[in-house]
């Protein structure tokens, strides 16, 4: 038997010289696709790229069973490893990859209400655990101004109080705005996005953020209107809180939707329906993040401007019925299968 | 085949080829990580730096910051921002890893050996913001420590892992020098029969031989010299010689790799 298998064996230096030039085919074709990208591939480049990759899986098989040497064996299993990656790779470009490519093929705009009102349930219950205590907050500093100095610094709220009450005749000079957008780009995207990814741990997570910032923000509203500023803030507050408040519950409902696939998996395994549930929820949490750019660039720019408080309420009320029937009519009926 | 070590990940291919991914563990993704941080925060604090003298200047002492000052301020908060939430993201949704896992020769995969894409990169680094409770990936280093693939919380839900790609070098192999003289070749049979274990120690040696004392070759030699040297029946001969020269045979023998244990038998 170990006579006829040494027939048909080559050695390994014969082998190593009849097919070392596909490797290093292989190998350049490798090192250009990681470095310039498949889409710098030619007609030529495509077409050998599929070959070679099984002519060299064959390659390592061989050099396995016949025992070649480790550093044989060790240099074809990295060649077939990383042209592997190259040949299966997915959605190479970022924008295809948010815009085009996933899946379900629906463009993102349609996904996202699709995949909010899938989740209505996580999604209610988020709304309740922001609101609920947002209006408890206020509910308690409007009857007791002194309770808001326990969720921020007097120093804070007495300017705040007053600068609202002097309403935004003078409005805001832009450069006022650009530090305030980075500070709400900064500040309410990494709130959001917290609040997603704490929901990891059962759902958990997610309702404390939910709780703690209705408490605060309902607080803070609460001692502004006691201040006799509430009209001002209110006004302030419609023109970009539809798309702010909206998109925190949103993210804190994708949280929780997280947090209860670890809680109760179904059929699944834990980990499984946590990897699933996750993937249907990416399109979600880039959904509530840009909802939330869009929400900076109002709070920033248009909310403190000197525009009338008249036009500023409707335009404020125009932008909470659109965002509130986007999601809930955006996409519905025309499925895309 | 022996089971691989538990820090190696097979992945099998369509094609029903099975190649190997070694896992990175702790200490090197920190490493990495720590890379991001400084070069992340070294251009954050370059342009804090740069706004101070070139924007503010004596200004900011007296107190009114000017107009200027103020929106560049905004474009800090937003560049920390994107280091916070975009920098790892983006880095690793178009190329599978940052510069500091470049640096370090990391890269991310799917626990299926394929490149990740866009979600995948996404989830993984929302999910730091989990890993990194309560203090320093505390969260994180434990889940590690728990799963089979050094897995954060990020990377078991993105479906992710760390890995360390084999950079394909191909070894020249091994060549006897001098060559045979026909005295040693007489003296030996014309098939040697080594073991995949001996096969791998011999060849693992004379790889190593340039990096040893001579006197330290020599006694690594004898520890196996002997049982091939009865095997063979060369007594007499020099170890080094007597190795390098059965692994020469064996080699261009193509594959005769004996029984699956030949050190008791024959």
């Amino acid at each position: 038997m170990r006579g006829a298998a040494r027939i048909s064996r080559p050695t390994e230096i014969a082998f190593t010289e009849a097919r070392r030039s596909d490797w290093e085919e292989l190998e350049a074709l490798v090192i250009k696709a990681t470095r310039r990208g498949l889409s710098r591939f030619d007609a030529r480049d495509t077409a050998r790229l599929s070959p070679l990759y099984r002519n060299v899986c064959a390659d390592l098989a061989r050099a396995r069973s016949s025992r070649y040497s480790a550093v044989l064996v060790d240099y074809l299993d990295g060649l077939v490893g990383q042209a592997h990656t190259v040949l299966y790779g997915q959605e190479g470009r970022l924008l295809d990859g948010l815009l085009r490519r996933r899946e379900d093929n629906d463009p993102l705009h349609l996904a996202f209400p699709r995949a909010v009102r899938r989740r209505w349930r996580a999604m209610l219950l988020s709304f309740a655990l922001f609101f609920v205590p947002m209006f408890i907050g206020m509910g308690l500093t409007i009857a007791d101004p002194h309770l808001a100095f326990r969720v921020a610094p007097e120093s804070m709220l007495r300017p705040l109080a007053e600068a609202y009450t002097h309403g935004f005749d003078g409005g805001r000079d832009a450069s006022e705005g650009v530090l305030m957008a980075g500070f709400y780009v900064n500040n309410n995207v990494g709130i959001a996005l917290r609040c997603f990814a704490l929901g990891v741990f059962g759902g958990l997570g997610s309702a404390i953020v939910l709780v703690q910032n209705g408490l605060t923000i309902g607080a803070i509203l609460g001692y502004v209107i006691a201040q006799g500023a509430g009209d001002n803030i209110l006004t302030f507050i419609l023109g970009h809180g539809s798309f702010e408040l909206g998109a925190i519950v949103i993210a804190g409902g994708a949280g929780m939707s997280m947090g209860w696939a670890i809680v109760a998996p179904g059929d699944k395994t834990r980990l499984a329906s946590l990897q699933a549930v996750a993937k249907d929820l990416f399109v979600v949490v880039v959904g509530a993040a840009l909802m939330l750019l869009v929400a900076a660039g109002i709070e920033a720019f248009w909310s403190p401007s000197a525009v009338p408080s008249g036009i500023k309420r409707a335009v404020g009320g125009g932008f909470f019925v659109l965002v509130v029937l986007y999601v809930l009519v955006a996409g519905r009926g025309e499925r895309a299968r | 085949m022996r089971a691989p070590l538990d820090t190696v990940v097979q992945i099998e291919t369509p094609e029903h080829i099975v190649f190997e991914h070694r896992l990175a563990g702790p200490a090197r993704r920190a490493l990495a990580h720590v890379l991001d941080l400084v070069l992340c925060y070294g251009v954050l604090l370059l342009v804090g730096i740069a706004i101070l003298f070139g924007v503010v200047g004596g200004a900011a002492l007296s107190g009114e910051l000017s107009s200027l000052a103020k929106a560049s301020v905004g474009l800090v908060l937003l560049l920390v921002f994107i280091v916070q939430w975009v920098y790892f993201a983006a880095w690793e949704a178009l190329t599978g890893r940052t510069p500091g896992k470049r640096a370090l020769g990391l890269a991310v995969v799917t626990t299926t050996g394929r490149p990740i894409g866009v979600r995948e990169a996404t989830l993984r680094n929302l999910l730091r913001a989990a890993d990194v409770l309560p203090v320093g990936y505390v969260v994180g280093l434990a889940c590690q420590l728990c799963t089979q693939r050094f897995q954060r919380l990020g990377d078991l839900v993105a479906g992710t892992m760390v890995v360390v790609p084999e950079r394909a070098r191909g070894g020249s192999p091994i060549v006897l020098r001098p060559p045979a003289t026909a005295a040693e070749l007489a003296s030996l049979p014309q098939t040697v029969r080594l073991d995949p274990e001996e096969r791998a120690a011999i060849e693992l040696f004379l790889r190593r031989r340039g990096q040893l004392g001579a006197a330290r070759e020599r006694e690594l030699a004898e520890l196996i010299a002997p049982v091939i040297a009865d095997r063979v029946g060369a007594a007499g001969m020099d170890p080094v010689r007597l190795l390098a020269l059965v692994f020469d045979l064996a080699a261009r023998a193509g594959r005769d790799e004996g029984p699956v244990s030949s050190r008791g038998g024959s």
